[in-house]
């Protein structure tokens, strides 16, 4: 009797955990102070890009290290827009999406046929061809000197505000349809192609899977809501420059932000940008400018040891957790009635 | 444009690509042997590179004597590498090894920077300016040496490979592991050996190229970007196909710099891996 009202009680604490969490994160940013709020905001869009990210390098295995060549088409679309012809952002982040769709084109038509390190390498090249672009041609991008968001004050419809919190929600509403994306793709017949080309792409393609068109379309996807993201970057910085938004270097923290948390699964990406983001906002703040590369000696160190503990990623530890923080506060829930 | 310009563009080419084909020999030999892409591989030539600095700058060896120490130092320090890091990973999935060398390389240059701070530092020899006319062409001496060098050492590790026991049972096990442990060879042992080689390798293409480049932090990255386009368009693995596609990438960034101008150099070769590979998804060498 015990143990059956137990595991009732679990089953309930299941249903509104979701529910007590979500309304955590809706009344978190007025409680906490601004910087945090800024840390919470990189977290969710660490989480969307490397969602965004899994469909390709998780679920269909992948790997693509270019995917900061749609971030930055995004962000650059969306500003270019609004500087040259005062384009409301909330209009250019879709031209952004669109252009980074047809990157995902281009990059089909020449990535598609490559496996394991070609793949990778090829998606490297293309982004750092963009990258070098950038950088070249002056006259529209400002070169390296990069490109500053007019600064209007609390204008909504030019997607700026003065305050974090607007952004706070845009990029939780961002995090929440891309979750729920994934999740749909994930129950999809799409999702089932693409989980049987990451296994074994000749063995998906002799049952009749045509892997190049389930690629592209998980390219379609995710392109497209990194592009969008670039654009949210953009708009919450107030500048862009080809290193931050075009570099390698974003391109392997989105793919990081999966694999550390676990690709393959909705949440994993989620986990890996919690525990990335709040690392590198946390040594950015204890150790920069005090003594050279301390910051990212003790974050790579970390990543390395993560890696050799868990190289699938983090997320059954945290599911362990899940569930044992589940188990007990239904235990003590039941011993009390 | 003139037929010098293209000339000189064509012997610096050569000379750089020579290096290149040095660098990539290491990389595309860890893949052909432990099966996994070392994207830490241009800090091998970092290290090697402050390596030849310090020796230079505290007892005043020039960075071409010190080539043997500095490949002796990094032969295991490549081993320890091997050992303590990549060893843990060899049965996890290809993600976790990319990530754990691309972590790697995230520390390294970052001690780098916590070392030597972010300064560009270079030797004083000699011969820097020392130059001669080919032709037309103006052939700096310490490069020349470098493209010598590079080509000499490229020549002892395909006779290592060819004619020595170890060099053949490294072979085997890149062409089957399990055959190899069958006839009594230990895939570990030739494992470490593979990454002590690849980093001695990068290590004597830092001593050849400190006597007239600097050394910083992160050096090793565009070295490793140029590397990766060679060994992929050489066909991962085959290392004669990396060191011939170096010295057509030295060539083909030189002389494409004269049309696009010279930050675009490395554009230009990654446009050359792209247009390759949609056509040949296997690399120049490879299988259509």
């Amino acid at each position: 009797m015990q143990r059956s009202d137990s595991g009732n009680t679990r089953g309930k604490i299941e249903r509104y955990l979701p529910w007590i969490g979500l309304l955590v994160v809706l009344i978190l940013p007025f409680l906490i102070p601004l910087f945090f709020i800024h840390i919470l905001i990189m977290i969710f869009l660490f989480a969307v890009l490397g969602s965004a990210w899994n469909l390709i390098g998780g679920y269909a295995g992948q790997l693509s290290l270019g995917h900061a060549a749609f971030f930055g088409i995004g962000a650059y679309t969306s500003t270019m827009l609004l500087r040259s012809y005062e384009l409301s952002p909330w209009i250019g982040m879709f031209f952004g999406g669109f252009f980074a769709v047809v990157m995902s084109l281009v990059l089909g038509i020449i990535c598609f046929r490559l496996r394991g390190p070609y793949f990778a390498i090829a998606t490297i090249g293309l982004a750092e061809v963009l990258r070098l672009l950038a950088l070249h041609f002056r006259g529209w991008t400002n070169g390296a000197i990069g490109l500053t968001i007019p600064f209007k004050g609390d204008a909504p419809l030019l997607f700026q505000f003065s305050s974090k919190i607007p952004y706070y929600f845009i990029i939780l509403i961002f995090l929440a349809i891309t979750l729920y994306v994934v999740r749909r793709v994930e129950k999809s017949r799409l999702g089932n192609y693409l989980l049987a080309i990451g296994q074994d792409q000749d063995a998906a393609e002799a049952l009749g899977i045509d892997s190049a068109k389930a690629k592209r379309r998980a390219f379609y996807i995710s392109s497209f809501i990194t592009g969008v993201c670039g654009s949210f970057y953009a708009q919450y910085v107030y500048f862009i420059e080809p290193e931050s938004v075009l570099g390698l270097g974003l391109s392997t923290q989105i793919a990081l932000v999966a694999i550390l948390g676990g690709v393959s699964t909705v949440w994993g990406p989620v986990i890996g940008s919690v525990i990335i983001e709040s690392l590198t906002q946390f040594t950015q703040y204890a150790f920069a400018g005090t003594i050279y590369g301390l910051e990212q000696i003790v974050y790579a160190s970390f990543l390395v040891l993560v890696i050799l503990l868990r190289p699938t990623g983090v997320i059954q530890w945290m599911q362990n957790f899940y569930n044992r923080i589940l188990q007990g506060i239904s235990k003590s829930y039941a011993s009390r009635s | 444009m003139s037929f010098t310009t293209v000339w000189q563009a064509l012997i610096s080419g050569l000379l750089n690509g020579a290096v290149y084909g040095l660098v990539s020999i290491g990389l595309t030999m860890i893949f052909g042997v432990v099966k996994i892409v070392n994207f830490a591989h241009g800090e091998f030539l970092m290290v090697g590179m402050y390596l030849s600095f310090a020796l230079w700058a505290l007892l005043g060896i020039d960075p071409l004597l010190s080539i043997p120490l500095v490949m002796f130092i990094l032969f295991f320090f490549g081993m320890g590498i091997q050992k303590f890091f990549i060893r843990r990973v060899l049965n996890a999935p290809d993600l976790a090894q990319i990530f754990l060398t691309v972590g790697l390389s995230v520390l390294m240059i970052n001690l780098a920077l916590f070392l030597f701070k972010a300064d560009f530092r270079s030797v004083k020899v000699p011969y820097v300016d020392w130059t001669f006319s080919l032709a037309g062409a103006i052939v700096s001496v310490p490069r020349l040496i470098a493209c010598l060098g590079a080509i000499v050492f490229s020549l002892i590790l395909g006779l290592f490979l060819l004619k020595t026991d170890i060099g053949k049972a490294m072979r085997a096990v890149a062409q089957d592991r399990e055959v190899a442990m069958l006839v009594g060879i230990n895939p570990e042992r030739m494992y470490n050996f593979a990454v002590g080689i690849s980093a001695a390798l990068a290590g004597a293409a830092g001593g050849l190229t400190m006597s007239f480049y600097f050394v910083f932090p992160t050096v090793g990255v565009s070295f490793v970007l140029i590397a990766f386009v060679i060994v992929i368009l050489g066909t991962l693995g085959n290392i004669k196909g990396a060191f011939l596609t170096g010295l057509i990438v030295g060539v083909a960034e030189s002389v494409g710099v004269l049309f696009v101008g010279a930050d675009l150099g490395l554009a230009v070769v990654f446009v050359i891996l792209l247009l390759t590979l949609a056509f040949r998804p296997g690399g120049l060498l490879g299988k259509a």
